[in-house]
């Protein structure tokens, strides 16, 4: 099971990088992007599983004695809301850029910005 | 002392409260952002500063109440507090210069260059690869935002490109960062480094991404379009903090990253940084916009200080001495000429012109450019030195040729910069000069200057900044706003009272060039004194020559020598740039003694075999196989300064077109440190043999061929200076064979020429430079019948060319006599052959000097002319008394260099009885000679004005063109290509190969950059491109090694 989520992963992150390179579009790049944290998103957490265990939540049914024994790696899970936060500002950020580089030069063609080069 | 993390909470906290400000309030928001950054320098300076002076122990700072690895901790320690002080700095000048603009943006502008600094901070500080991942993230939001300052619209596509390539690296990065907590069970960079043992076999893909990722923030070659795209077009501001404090922090990351992978990953942190450092270095060259260009050099260094993280594992503890000293004076550097491009309107390189209104920025520009070529008395300087030796010491000497290679295609393009802005036009639109943003490039040479007074003291070797020649030199620096002939006496009396407080220090052959560099330059400076006004820049330039003169013939280790070599040269460059046409000559002569002076260096560092301390007389003790490779390192490097015949191209136009004063300054001096180096050589090192062939051999032929060359080329020559610049290299081969012969007479005949070259060239100089003050022209051609004119500047070069020509009675012929006398002992006869056809062609040229320019008829327009400047005059006097006196006497100077010789020729010297001076072959008598050619010249000379007095004078202009009407009249003048049946015959010889060689070689440069640099097509998703097929590519080469 690990490895079909961890495989889904990475398909995921080469799917992101093929449409990023291969998608002249800026939103579809960002797009692309998107596919690919989401597929790193499920790398981290496929590497923190651990198969037959729990969520790694402390309560009446897990307490904090058997908690080594019982729960999934919790640091990965707290790694991917740290990067799915992040991934939300850089897409934020690149989708406000996309914006105002279509209010430049009324195109989304990322190969129509190319006047800074050499 | 406040805890470090206040630093990240200042910045933090002082971004959140200006949300809470009114848009309108933006003073007050400009006040808090300052007060904040401030805040941040002063928490990492009061650490530095424990650190440093107090010697206090790194601190931990626990966060979320937890150790590690139950929570992030941060480090704060020597090398935190120095970055995290760069980088808060550089932030709160940046801010300062920013001013108008963030004033103009609000406080979200003030927020974001918040939070990019503390993100950088943030990365130095942690030790946590979670967390740095999540300050890598926020460095690269809050640099995308600050792009966004720039006035130019094209940085939305730069930033955009960024945002692509800093998406994949993240991917990278966190797949690295979750493979390697899965490999090691946590994500504490300490905790890794002590838990892996996978990691550190360099196999380990985990790893690799992690690290791959990191190096990637470095701008690693080729995947580093979006950077350079960003560095041309941000606002300089930020482009000084995207250059000196990002570079810091990610080459910080770096440093951590290794610190887990350990020693097997060095090699790729090498490869990869001593590759871009190479690479951008070459594409940087036909670079013509000046902040793109700055990019390159700016990748270059992050890439070097990378090669040098590799190179811990032989650095040892000189490890944070020099790639804190590459690191620092690359960031002060690179943010002080990202500030001053601020104030420059165009951005064509030429348009950097306009700083010549303003010689305090040009001072800043200097300190600039010097620090990142690594020049004396800079950190760069210190850190060059150490690497190189270190490198050499464990035979690392291709890397050490790759640095030192990219380190002169770097120099030669700072240094041609240099020369725009001394020599080319000046742009309509002045220099922008605010306060607020003059006080950064201020403080950024303040710091320049302060951290090459540090790295001096730690440096082991003797601190530069406290050499008294130097100081000497600096402080001419303070004195510029004097007249210039108060600074003439000033550096006259200065030079003589070294002379006189240190003679006694000399031995007699060191006495001698001591007496030509510190008695023989004032005599040269008694000229200065007929220049008027302040003379800006010359002062400087002209001492920081004869400081780096002095302190060369004065020091007795390899470190000391190579300051002062690197010291002269840049002095000397200076003094030849000032020529009105000098700007391509200086260049050449830049880069051809930087070449020398590398040469040097790695010769220097392969000979100590990473010894500290290595004395020059130690040079002697090396042993084959590596003695002849020193030998040949140094020796190429001393003849790159004798302008031995293939290293020569840039001397005739550097001393032809110097100012009146200068020629005989660089050309009757300086040229003396290369045969000092190759006395100092030769003294220790002897005979050597590479591969069988006897090198003083090919430093015969070397010296043969330059007399030989250097004599044609002087022939055809129709500039007088240019003409004795020629000369020169010939003059120079005469003692290079002398010092080759390896025998006494021959190297008492390489010091009679030290001597003779001296007097007569920079009295010769003089007289040209004089007559073409007056006459306005340095072709010879233009002039004539100066005689009557002019006579004491006739004078002069009549007993120049007497005495160059080595005819009796002059002291040229005592050169001759003991040539001949050591030619005889010798069997290199075929190279004497050639030298004996060397002579007579120096008549040829010297002929003219006199003939073409003093004799014959005067020309219309110089009918009223005057003899030239008395100042002028005054030391061609002193020299036609020296060259007399010496002429009757040379024992004077001889006698004692004679008996000092025995020590290392005991046969073969000369006996000094009366006023007769003996040999093995024969005697010299040169008082007798002196008298006999006095009584022959005395006589005819009255017998001519006898049967002259009678004599009827004819009028000038009794002939016409005979009836043609020629298209260029000068050509019709006998003096025109006087030569040119000559030049029929021996034309072939003087064909300025060389010159295509190296005219060649720097256009397949040129060529090879233009064609590589296309790859940075300006298409964000190549860039992407290069990025993934870097990381492919590298991944593939290093699992493959």
């Amino acid at each position: 099971m690990i490895y079909i989520a961890m495989a889904t992963g990475f398909l995921l992150i080469l799917i992101g990088f093929y449409g990023a390179l291969t998608n002249r579009n800026l939103l579809r790049m960002i797009v692309a992007f998107s596919i690919a944290d989401t597929g790193v998103n499920l790398v981290i957490i496929s590497v923190g599983y651990l198969p037959g265990r729990t969520a790694p939540i402390l309560d009446t049914t897990v307490t904090a004695a058997a908690a080594a024994t019982r729960i999934i790696d919790p640091v990965p899970q707290a790694l991917v809301l740290t990067a799915i936060v992040i991934g939300v500002g850089i897409t934020a950020l690149m989708l406000a850029y996309a914006l105002k580089l279509y209010e430049k030069k009324r195109t989304l063609d990322i190969a129509k910005f190319t006047e800074l080069k050499w | 002392m406040v805890s470090a993390i206040y630093i990240l909470i200042a910045a933090l906290g002082a971004a959140f409260f200006l949300g809470f400000l009114k848009d309108g309030m933006r003073a007050t928001a400009f006040a808090v952002t300052l007060a904040a950054l401030v805040f941040m320098n002063f928490v990492s300076a009061g650490w530095l500063w424990s650190f440093a002076v107090d010697a206090a122990a790194p601190v931990e700072i626990l966060t979320a109440g937890f150790s590690p690895p139950f929570a992030i901790n941060l480090r704060m320690g020597l090398t935190e507090a120095s970055l995290t002080l760069l980088v808060s700095l550089s932030g709160l000048l940046s801010a300062l210069y920013l001013k108008d603009v963030l004033l103009a943006l609000g406080r979200r502008s003030m927020a974001v260059l918040l939070i990019a600094v503390m993100a950088l901070c943030g990365i130095i500080l942690t030790r946590d690869t979670f967390n740095l991942f999540v300050f890598f993230e926020l460095a690269s939001i809050a640099t995308a935002g600050l792009v966004l300052l720039s006035e130019d619209e094209r940085a939305l596509s730069a930033g955009f490109k960024y945002m692509i390539v800093a998406q994949a690296i993240s991917v990278f990065l966190l797949i690295g960062i979750i493979f390697s907590y899965h490999a090691t069970g946590t994500l504490n960079i300490d905790g890794m480094a002590d838990a892996s043992t996978e990691l550190k076999t360099g196999a380990s893909i985990a790893f690799f991404l992690m690290f791959i990722a990191v190096v990637a923030e470095l701008k690693p070659f080729p995947a580093n379009g979006w950077a350079l795209d960003i560095y041309e077009s941000a606002h300089p501001a930020f482009s000084a903090i995207f250059s000196a404090a990002s570079g810091a922090a990610f080459l910080y990351a770096a440093d951590k990253l290794l610190h887990i992978g350990g020693a097997a990953w060095f090699p790729l942190a090498t490869g990869i940084g001593i590759i871009t450092f190479v690479a951008a270095n070459l594409l940087a060259l036909p670079q013509s916009n000046d902040r793109r260009l700055l990019g390159y050099s700016s990748i270059a260094q992050t890439g070097l200080v990378l090669a040098v993280l590799g190179q811990q594992d032989i650095l040892g503890d000189r490890y944070l001495f020099v790639a804190g000293g590459l690191l620092l004076a690359h960031s002060i550097a690179k943010a002080g000429l990202y500030w001053l491009s601020g104030l420059i309107a165009g951005r064509a390189l030429p348009d950097w012109a306009a700083l010549r209104s303003r010689p305090l920025l040009i001072f800043a520009f200097i300190v600039f450019i010097a620090m990142l070529s690594g020049l004396p008395p800079f950190p760069g300087f210190y850190a060059k030195w150490e690497l190189a030796r270190l490198l050499a010491g464990d035979g690392r000497i291709a890397l050490l040729a790759l640095i030192l290679f990219g380190a002169l295609l770097e120099a030669g393009y700072l240094f041609r910069w240099f020369g725009y802005i001394l020599k080319r036009e000046q742009p309509a639109q002045p220099v922008v000069c605010t306060p607020h943003k003059l006080a950064p490039v201020i403080a950024a040479v303040a710091a320049g200057w302060a951290l090459g007074y540090l790295w001096g003291d730690l440096s082991g070797h003797a601190n530069l900044l406290l050499t008294v020649p130097l100081l000497f030199a600096l402080s001419f620096l303070l004195l510029e706003w004097l007249p210039a002939w108060i600074k003439n006496t000033l550096a006259i009396a200065g030079m003589l009272a070294f002379f006189v407080l240190t003679y006694a220090e000399y031995d007699p052959l060191r006495l001698i060039f001591a007496v030509i560099i510190l008695i023989g330059g004032p005599v040269i400076f008694l000229a200065s004194y007929h220049e008027h006004g302040r003379r800006l820049g010359f002062y400087p330039a002209a001492m920081l020559m004869f400081a780096g003169l002095a302190l060369l013939i004065r020091t007795g280790d390899s470190f000391g020598f190579f300051a002062a070599w690197e010291l002269l040269t840049v002095g000397s460059y200076f003094l030849i740039l000032r020529g009105k046409h000098s700007e391509p000559h200086a260049l050449s002569y830049i880069v051809f003694s930087l070449g020398g002076a590398f040469l040097i260096l790695a010769g220097f560092a392969l000979a100590a075999q990473g010894a500290a301390q290595y004395d020059l007389a130690s040079l002697g003790l090396l042993t084959q196989p590596l003695a002849p490779w020193v030998f040949m390192l140094l020796a190429i490097g001393f003849m790159t300064k004798t302008a031995a015949i293939g290293l020569h191209i840039w001397l005739p136009g550097a001393h032809g077109e110097a100012e009146t004063d200068v020629s005989p300054m660089v050309s009757g001096i300086l040229l003396k440190a290369g045969l000092f180096g190759l006395f100092v050589l030769l003294m220790s090192m002897g005979k050597q043999q590479l591969y069988g062939i006897e090198l003083t051999h090919v430093l015969l032929w070397i010296g043969a061929l330059s007399a030989l060359l250097g004599n044609l080329m002087a022939i055809f020559e129709e500039d007088a200076k240019r003409l004795l610049a020629y000369s020169s290299i010939g003059q120079m081969g005469y003692a290079v064979f002398g010092l080759a012969l390896m025998n006494h007479l021959g190297w008492l005949m390489a010091l009679m020429f030290v001597i003779n070259h001296y007097i007569y060239k920079s009295m010769l100089f003089l007289s040209a430079g004089g007559v073409a003050k007056r006459t306005g022209t340095r072709d010879m051609y233009r002039m004539g019948g100066l005689i009557t004119l002019m006579p004491l500047s006739f004078i002069a070069t009549l007993i120049g060319i007497i005495a160059v020509s080595g005819v009796p009675p002059l002291s040229g012929f005592g050169g001759r006599w003991i040539f001949y006398n050591a030619i005889l002992t010798s069997d290199a006869r075929l190279p004497m052959v050639v030298l004996f056809f060397a002579g007579p062609i120096a008549f040829l040229y010297l002929f003219r000097l006199i003939h073409t320019v003093f004799l014959g008829q005067l020309k219309d327009e110089h009918r009223k002319l005057k003899e030239a400047p008395f100042w002028i005059i005054l030391p061609q006097m002193i020299f036609v008394v020296l060259l007399l006196v010496f002429a009757v006497v040379p024992g004077l100077a001889l006698r004692r260099v004679d008996i000092y010789l025995n020590q290392f020729f005991p046969e073969g010297g000369l006996n000094w009885a009366g006023t007769t001076i003996s040999s093995n072959y024969g005697y010299w008598n040169p008082v007798a000679i002196m008298i006999a050619v006095a009584v022959i010249f005395g006589s005819l000379f009255a017998w001519l004005l006898f049967v002259n007095r009678k004599a009827q004078k004819v009028k000038q202009f009794n002939i016409v063109f005979a009836g043609e009407r020629p298209y260029r009249p000068e050509t019709t003048h006998f003096a025109w290509n006087f030569f040119a049946p000559y030049r029929k015959a021996l034309g072939f010889m003087v064909q300025p190969f060389v010159t295509r060689f190296w005219e060649g070689l720097t256009n397949l440069l040129h060529v090879a950059a233009d064609l590589s640099r296309r790859l940075y097509n300006g298409n964000g998703q190549s860039y992407a491109f290069h990025f993934i097929a870097f990381v492919v590519v590298v991944h593939f080469l290093w699992t493959g090694v």
